[in-house]
């Protein structure tokens, strides 16, 4: 049907469309977090340091959340844009459960976010932190639905095919597939951690730099982003762990892809391979022995990790992006997990705002969930290839009837796009974090009516 | 009967998303004519509130229409690609221009330029792609199957201008219920020949459908005229009461009539063209997704609907009124880094100690890391369960405490000493 540059084109574009787009809701469901438990304590103590809180993330949070909303609009119309016969073919399955987010999520944080950030002073306080939390529901709500609508393309249940359409047979096999049940827990913990070290590291800043009339702000929600972290980093890696075994089960070549093995020969944890797919081997290869079946859950040691050989070579997906996708989460993941270690240990000792090479780590972590966000979603994504609907309906019979031009045109205007938006988006973090947070004086002043102070 | 419900909730939201964002959009243009920065400030503004909720309509529109009529959505959108491309660009730059202009203090040409262009941008797309959908695409079973080029007929580009002139209308009349002063007068002038203009471009529009659109428009059904003669009744009606309302008081009622207007006018268009939803053939029932996932989106978003609309009132009510600027919060000024908390001296340790402490603590931070990733999951099912709700209790403990001492000794104090 449609010329293979096209497919590939349409792919190139819609993986820089959606991992744009994520790079948003990684920091912004979090923060909606953050912002209602700061106003809410604000609202029940009347203690200005959480206004101070507030009112320094939420302008983060409202240029994030914008472009954001902007980037999702893209999503919704690219699924029939490039991908229309994808489109005709899960709309009755897909289409229902996206249409239920915008309608129950979507619409909850746009309703309430006028409210949340321009409400000061218009409404009463508690109506500020009703409004913060309902956003911060939309934002959970929204990963939810979303993460069962992807989960379902991964691992499809609960549907028969009519002339090349999905109909569904049962709806809550549909929206609690097997794999939503491991993937989501994942993804909700990834968003709460990534917005953990966007916090934290911004806080640890404030710090490294003593600027003295930041420093209760910044240890307040260094204190807060660190205690999430060290909760939440391993309970992460325990998930993350059974959920690569599952997805490894249903999807054994994306298990084999992202290990980085061709033949099933050794018990290795890769670090490094250079793959050579025409020929089916690693050109290159280095790995720790005896780790790689550990990790397997073999302590014996016995155990040969899988090779993508097992897989015939038209459902192979790309090793290239898969392996490097998994590493990138991983090893972040690891560095994640012992800066929030060493925060724990440090906090026993007292010493957790004044070590000057662990806030100083603490700043390179700031974009680390980020990175690790954008390297699973690469792994899950591209390693459920060839396939869009993993085992009934391929990538390649899924493009619009479109032209060579016209998906070279929007592919480089995404891509000129998206440059240009990222690099304003980190201008303009950079500038209100230099900035800092209003002096407290202001705030007392601007305190809205109805207060409890 | 399940998909004319379906239309039914793909029609609301894309007129909601015509009516609302069309005055988003108006207001976006309408700023590229105001000399005052003050003002075009002041429309950004204006618009910052509200743009995000008046967005997710058209996200609506496309969900429901991609799960209820699928046939339509792999239709329509590769044969408008170029253009909803086009529009999905200036979707982008236009939220761009406003939050980065909304987040800072002052106004800067360059954002409040993007701004309004993007706004101009956003319409005349949207007109195109209307225009193309009502002249209609080439199509076989549910796909597109026409050219790069399909979109582009003398129709859809006087649909653009028309639409241009119809979200002009609609940011007057908002402008003239939410601005006092230079704004509102401007407003008030403007609204009667915009509104002479929108009339004009719909005589053309409505004339020129019959000879754009390939279909035949089966008027001798009598229930078919009745309802396109009222609708139509209706249009003029509304359009009357903005005429007599524009530079008079009350100042919500031009807004008002303009909203029925457009409402009006809307099912005037589907009154003529149903079951019809992508000419020349494409019908209602070809289009459809399979009932099951019809009475699904239906019912799911019908019972969520009466809670959307409340508070998306609310937010409206919350910002009733004329348009007052926030009290400016006073620009933040950097506080000079005076060191003043002192360097950190760690007290006196054996060399040794360090280093066996920090060996040991690396060791348990790998044996950690190993049993959070369930490495004994093989041996056994509970070790690493256990050993995870060990240190994560651990870490909550440490967090409280911690944060108690912290308060003790003063951290989070505010300067200035005093506690609340």
């Amino acid at each position: 049907m449609a010329s293979s540059s096209v497919v590939e084109l349409s792919r190139w574009q819609f993986a820089i469309t959606a991992i744009f787009h994520m790079t948003f809701p990684a920091l912004t469901v979090g923060l909606s977090l953050l912002l209602a438990v700061a106003y809410t304590v604000y609202v029940r103590t009347g203690n200005p340091l959480y206004l101070q809180i507030f009112r320094f993330w939420k302008k983060i949070f409202a240029v994030g959340f914008g472009l954001g909303v902007v980037a999702g609009t893209v999503m919704t119309f690219e699924f029939g844009l490039n991908w229309g016969i994808y489109a005709h073919a899960v709309g009755p399955v897909i289409g229902v459960t996206i249409g239920m987010e915008v309608i129950t999520a979507f619409f909850l944080e746009a309703g309430f976010i006028g409210i949340m950030l321009y409400g000061d002073g218009r409404v009463k306080p508690r109506t500020m932190a009703l409004a913060s939390w309902m956003v911060a529901a939309g934002t959970l709500l929204s990963t939810t639905w979303i993460l069962s609508a992807n989960s379902w393309m991964q691992d499809p249940a609960g549907y028969r095919e009519v002339d090349g359409q999905f109909h569904v047979t049962d709806w809550w096999q549909v929206l609690l597939n097997p794999a939503f049940s491991h993937r989501f827990p994942h993804m909700l913990l990834a968003v709460l951690i990534s917005a953990s070290w966007f916090v934290g590291g911004i806080s640890a800043w404030y710090l490294v730099k003593r600027r003295a009339s930041a420093l209760p702000f910044a240890r307040r929600t260094l204190s807060m982003a660190l205690g999430v972290l060290a909760i939440l980093m391993p309970v992460q890696l325990y998930v993350g762990d059974a959920t690569a075994v599952f997805m490894g089960g249903r999807q054994p070549a994306k298990l084999q892809a992202f290990e980085g093995n061709w033949t099933t020969d050794n018990n290795d944890y890769n670090l490094v391979v250079i793959p050579d797919t025409d020929q089916g081997k690693n050109d290159f290869r280095v790995g720790i022995p005896y780790l790689g079946a550990a990790i397997g859950h073999d302590l014996t040691g016995e155990a040969k990790v899988p090779g993508l050989l097992q897989t015939p070579p038209d459902e192979r997906p790309n090793m290239w992006s898969a392996f490097y996708g998994f590493r990138a989460m991983y090893f972040t993941a690891l560095a994640m997990f012992a800066a929030a270690f060493a925060g724990l240990v440090l906090r026993l000792r007292g010493r957790l705002f004044t070590s000057p090479r662990f806030l100083r780590w603490l700043v390179w972590m700031t974009p680390a969930g980020v990175i690790a966000i954008t390297g699973g979603w690469i792994t899950a994504e591209s390693g459920r290839q060839p396939w869009v609907v993993y085992g009934k309906l391929r990538t390649a019979d899924a493009v619009s009837h479109l032209t060579l031009t016209e998906a070279a045109l929007s592919l480089t205007g995404f891509a000129l796009l998206y440059a240009t938006l990222l690099t304003l988006w980190i201008r303009y973090i950079i500038r209100t974090v230099k900035a800092g947070p209003e002096p407290v004086t202001d705030l007392r002043t601007a305190q809205p009516e109805g207060s409890v102070v | 009967m399940s998909e004319y419900l379906t239309y039914a909730l793909v029609l609301l939201s894309f007129g909601a998303y015509v009516v609302l964002d069309g005055y988003d959009l108006g207001v976006g243009i309408l700023s590229l004519f105001d000399r005052s920065e003050r003002r075009r400030r002041e429309y950004n503004e204006l618009i910052a509130t509200a743009w995000d909720a008046n967005e997710s309509w058209i996200i609506l529109g496309g969900v429901a229409l991609w799960a209820g009529l699928p046939g339509a959505y792999a239709t329509v959108l590769p044969g408008v690609y170029p253009p909803l491309i086009a529009m999905l660009f200036a979707v982008i730059l236009r939220g761009m221009g406003l939050e980065f202009q909304s987040a800072s203090g002052t106004y800067r040409r360059g954002w409040g330029l993007l701004f309004g262009l993007a706004s101009l941008a956003v319409t005349l797309c949207q007109g195109l792609v209307i225009g193309a959908v009502l002249s209609g695409l080439p199509q076989r079973d549910g796909h597109f199957t026409g050219d790069a080029l399909a979109w582009l007929t003398p129709y859809s580009v006087l649909c653009a201008l028309g639409l241009v002139c119809v979200y002009l209308l609609a940011g007057a009349a908002w402008l003239q219920d939410k601005t006092e002063g230079t704004a509102h007068e401007w407003a008030g002038r403007l609204g009667r020949p915009l509104l002479g203009a929108t009339l004009v471009a719909a005589l053309i529009l409505g004339f020129g459908l019959e000879v754009a659109d390939p279909q035949h428009f089966p008027f001798e059904q009598p229930l078919r005229a009745t309802l396109f003669g009222l609708a139509v009744a209706a249009a003029l009606v509304c359009s009357a009461v903005a005429w007599y309302g524009f530079g008079r008081r009350p100042d919500w009622r031009p807004f008002a009539a303009v909203l029925g207007a457009e409402a009006a006018g809307l099912l005037a268009l589907v009154a003529a063209t149903v079951p019809v939803v992508v000419p020349p053939s494409l019908t209602l029932h070809e289009a459809s997704s399979p009932q099951g996932s019809q009475v699904f989106l239906v019912v799911g978003v019908g019972l969520c609907m009466p809670f959307v609309l409340a508070y998306n009132i609310y937010a409206w009510w919350v910002f009733r009124g004329k348009f007052r600027e926030a009290e400016r919060q006073s620009p933040t000024t950097t506080a000079p880094d005076d060191g003043s908390a002192g360097p950190f001296v760690p007290p006196p340790e054996s060399r040794i100690v360090v280093i066996v402490r920090r060996t040991l603590l690396t060791l348990l931070g790998i044996l950690l890391a190993a049993v959070s990733q369930d490495i004994f999951g093989g041996e056994s099912a509970w070790v690493d369960p256990l050993g995870i709700a060990l240190l994560s209790g651990t870490a909550l403990v440490a967090w409280i405490l911690g944060d108690r001492r912290a308060r003790r000794l003063g951290e989070y104090d505010l300067p200035g000493g005093e506690r609340p």
